[in-house]
């Protein structure tokens, strides 16, 4: 545990007093508001913390919610977290998510075969998605300058509202009333792992974190990319191939969050319909912001993970809503903003301006002091 | 069609861009001063819930447009004191504030219900004229229809045909030059961002108290990126962004057109239709039309 803290610390293994100071703001506001809260809705915080964590990991059932929960959290937390640290801000990834399931239900659907051989196609057709649906905000920044932040926005809806239209056009279930595909095949939803266990794509999701932990912070790419992200123009005068980079980097997140909505798909779903998805893509942007790198990821994403499938039972057992969870997981973002780029939290001076306009947009995702964790 | 038919889709088409109305002229607004305000759509949702709690409670329509116009300040005040005073980065800000809204919104319209209230508000708004005006096209649009398009006009004729507009544009070009000029950077967004939090309430008003005189869950659907679409799409001149809003609102209007009577174009592609055209223009145009400084955080002085 020990090192697990330090590795969230930065280098030289001391604990940053700013850094620290940070991280309790946030904790103290978060209680502080499900205080609140739950004095509105007339519960007591004791009551709707202990529902919530009994409903999260009290049964055998609800540790396997929790953690069903947990993986597209983390994928999504992932696809965000990836491209920032290049510096591009990737909001698309509930656009990403969406056609990813959908790619991978239909490769399910038309091919059959054997798992063996369907399945792992399904999970490339969904990276595949997911990254195509990137390669839009990828080329407008690259070439005309674009913001990505208003294209990914601008394809999250367009991708939502393309799978609806396929969900209740050409992929419609006929014998469904609204709008969803046939459900997956038994033979192609994903087994528990171990029998019993939590499903197939849990265990992905930590493999890709793991893989995305040695990638960012132990390898050549994984320097240029927090190169790239921590100044462009710096980096192009290393020698580093920004764009390449970039769209790598743009790339493999959006490929995380297009794999997410597959594995919800084939191992909890089973079916893409209208209304199907939670906002895990919008609560990955939460997660990469409060998590800052992939350890950060895995434990945020679990904790938002227990206050979902928590959330349930408590708003079951106490009669407090289960919304509250979404003020949960917005307050500590905003805490946390705002103790970074005040003078209390920050690490270090107020960052120089950026030069003279050159690099207006890419400059936005880290611009004001409220950088990511390791971007130094 | 017949006359009737044309009529009652003119009606909501209107219906359908007045809330994106308001909310491109807060954005807008911001934008020309500097600030991405990609909050509104949680300050839409803030703004829709205050008006139509309001209005049940009181069983007032305008008090319900009062309260929208209250909260909407505050939203404008708590974004502004993250992203002008702080500053925190606009988007990443933005993001948390409509989580944040959609949370509070939610919970607030949940424990209504379980306090029983019935979320029903009064159609004072929905047409000037009431049940009279049945069949009169004017006098059949609700009042704060008027309003958006007055409160356009007066937009643009104060954005590019008075001097404070151009000081107010200067703010969204460079930020430092505003500055030597003697200009109070800081101040000067807070109100700003007031502004355009008030706006954007009123667009979250206009659909509950002017459309569908009620409230659920994230109720805005994402109308307030629609909005800022309108704005990309409009260039920046809230003539043409209003213009967009009503392009945008005939999508949403035929998309529902298309799923009464089940035509062959599936209804989901109208309501593509915004983010589509606005990707292409994005596309098209790049960044050079845009304020120059939107976005950037204003550390001086």
């Amino acid at each position: 545990m020990t090192r697990l803290l330090r590795k969230l610390m930065p280098r030289g293994g001391q604990v940053d007093p700013a850094f620290a100071l940070t991280v309790g703001l946030t904790i103290v506001a978060s209680i502080l508001a499900l205080w609140i809260c739950t004095a509105f809705a007339g519960a007591s915080v004791t009551q709707v913390l202990s529902t919530m964590i009994e409903g999260a990991l009290g049964r055998r059932n609800a540790v396997l919610a929790t953690f069903a929960e947990f993986a597209p959290i983390a994928l999504c937390g992932l696809g965000v977290l990836i491209p920032y640290r290049a510096g591009f801000f990737n909001i698309g990834t509930q656009g990403q998510l969406e056609v990813g399931a959908l790619a991978a239900i239909t490769v399910v659907l038309t091919l059959g075969g054997s798992p063996w051989v369907t399945l792992p196609l399904a999970f490339l057709a969904a990276c595949a998605a997911g990254m195509a649906a990137s390669v839009i905000p990828i080329v407008l920044k690259l070439r005309r300058g674009a913001s990505e932040v208003t294209t990914t926005i601008m394809l999250n809806f367009t991708c939502v509202l393309l799978v609806y239209a396929m969900i209740t056009g050409p992929l419609k279930d006929p014998s469904a009333f609204y709008g969803a595909t046939p459900p997956v095949p038994a033979p192609f939803r994903l087994a528990a792992v171990p029998a019993g266990g939590p499903h197939l794509g849990v265990w992905i999701a930590l493999a890709a974190l793991l893989v995305f932990e040695v990638i960012l912070n132990r390898t050549v790419f994984g320097t240029q990319v927090r190169a790239v992200g921590y100044n462009r123009q710096a980096a192009l005068l290393a020698g580093v191939r920004v764009d390449r980079v970039t769209i790598l980097a743009v790339v493999g997140g959006a490929a995380m969050a297009g794999l997410a909505g597959s594995i919800q798909v084939l191992g909890v779903t089973y079916r893409v319909a209208e209304t199907w998805s939670k906002g895990w893509g919008f609560t990955g942007i939460s997660v990469a912001l409060l998590g800052g790198g992939p350890v950060g990821v895995l434990i945020v994403s679990a904790i938002f993970a227990i206050l979902e499938t928590g959330a349930r039972s408590m708003q079951a057992l106490t009669g407090v809503p289960a919304a509250l969870v979404y003020l949960l997981q917005g307050i500590p973002v905003l805490v946390y903003l705002a103790v970074r780029s005040s003078r209390l939290g920050a690490r270090k001076a107020a960052p120089v301006e950026t030069g003279s306009g050159s690099e207006g947009s890419s400059s936005q995702a880290r611009a004001g002091g409220c950088r990511m964790e390791g971007a130094e | 069609m017949t006359d009737q038919a044309v009529l009652q889709f003119g009606l909501a088409v209107l219906r359908a861009a007045t809330p994106l109305a308001f909310c491109a002229l807060g954005v807008l607004l911001a934008e020309r001063a500097g600030v991405l305000n990609i909050a509104v759509e949680g300050m839409m949702l803030c703004g829709s819930l205050a008006a139509v709690l309001t209005a049940v409670l009181t069983q007032n329509a305008w008090l319900g447009v009062v309260a929208a116009v209250v909260v909407g300040a505050v939203t404008g005040l708590v974004l502004g004191a993250l992203v002008v005073l702080l500053p925190a980065d606009q988007v990443v800000s933005g993001i948390a504030f409509n989580i944040t809204a959609q949370g509070l919104t939610s919970f607030i319209y949940k424990i209504t219900v379980i306090r029983g209230v019935q979320l029903i508000g009064p159609a004072t708004l929905i047409s000037l004229a009431g049940p009279a005006a049945r069949g009169n096209f004017l006098a059949s649009i609700s009042p704060l229809t008027y309003v958006a398009l007055v409160l356009t006009c007066l937009a643009w004729v104060f954005l590019f045909r008075t001097g404070p507009g151009l000081l107010w544009r200067s703010l969204g070009e460079s930020a430092r030059a505003s500055h030597a000029s003697g200009m109070n950077v800081r101040r000067a967004r807070m109100a700003v961002l007031v502004l355009s939090g008030v706006l954007c309430a009123l667009g979250g008003a206009s659909l509950t108290l002017a459309w569908v005189r009620s409230f659920t869950d994230n109720i805005t659907m994402g109308r307030g990126f629609i909005a800022l679409a309108a704005v990309y799409f409009g260039r920046w001149n809230p003539l043409l962004a209003v213009l967009s809003c009503l392009l945008f609102g005939a999508g949403e209007a035929l998309a529902f057109r298309a799923q009464a009577l089940g035509s062959g174009i599936n209804p989901f592609y109208y309501l593509m239709l915004p983010y589509v055209l606005t990707l292409l223009a994005v596309g098209l145009m790049g960044r050079a039309v845009g304020p120059k400084e939107a976005g950037k955080p204003y550390l001086g002085g």
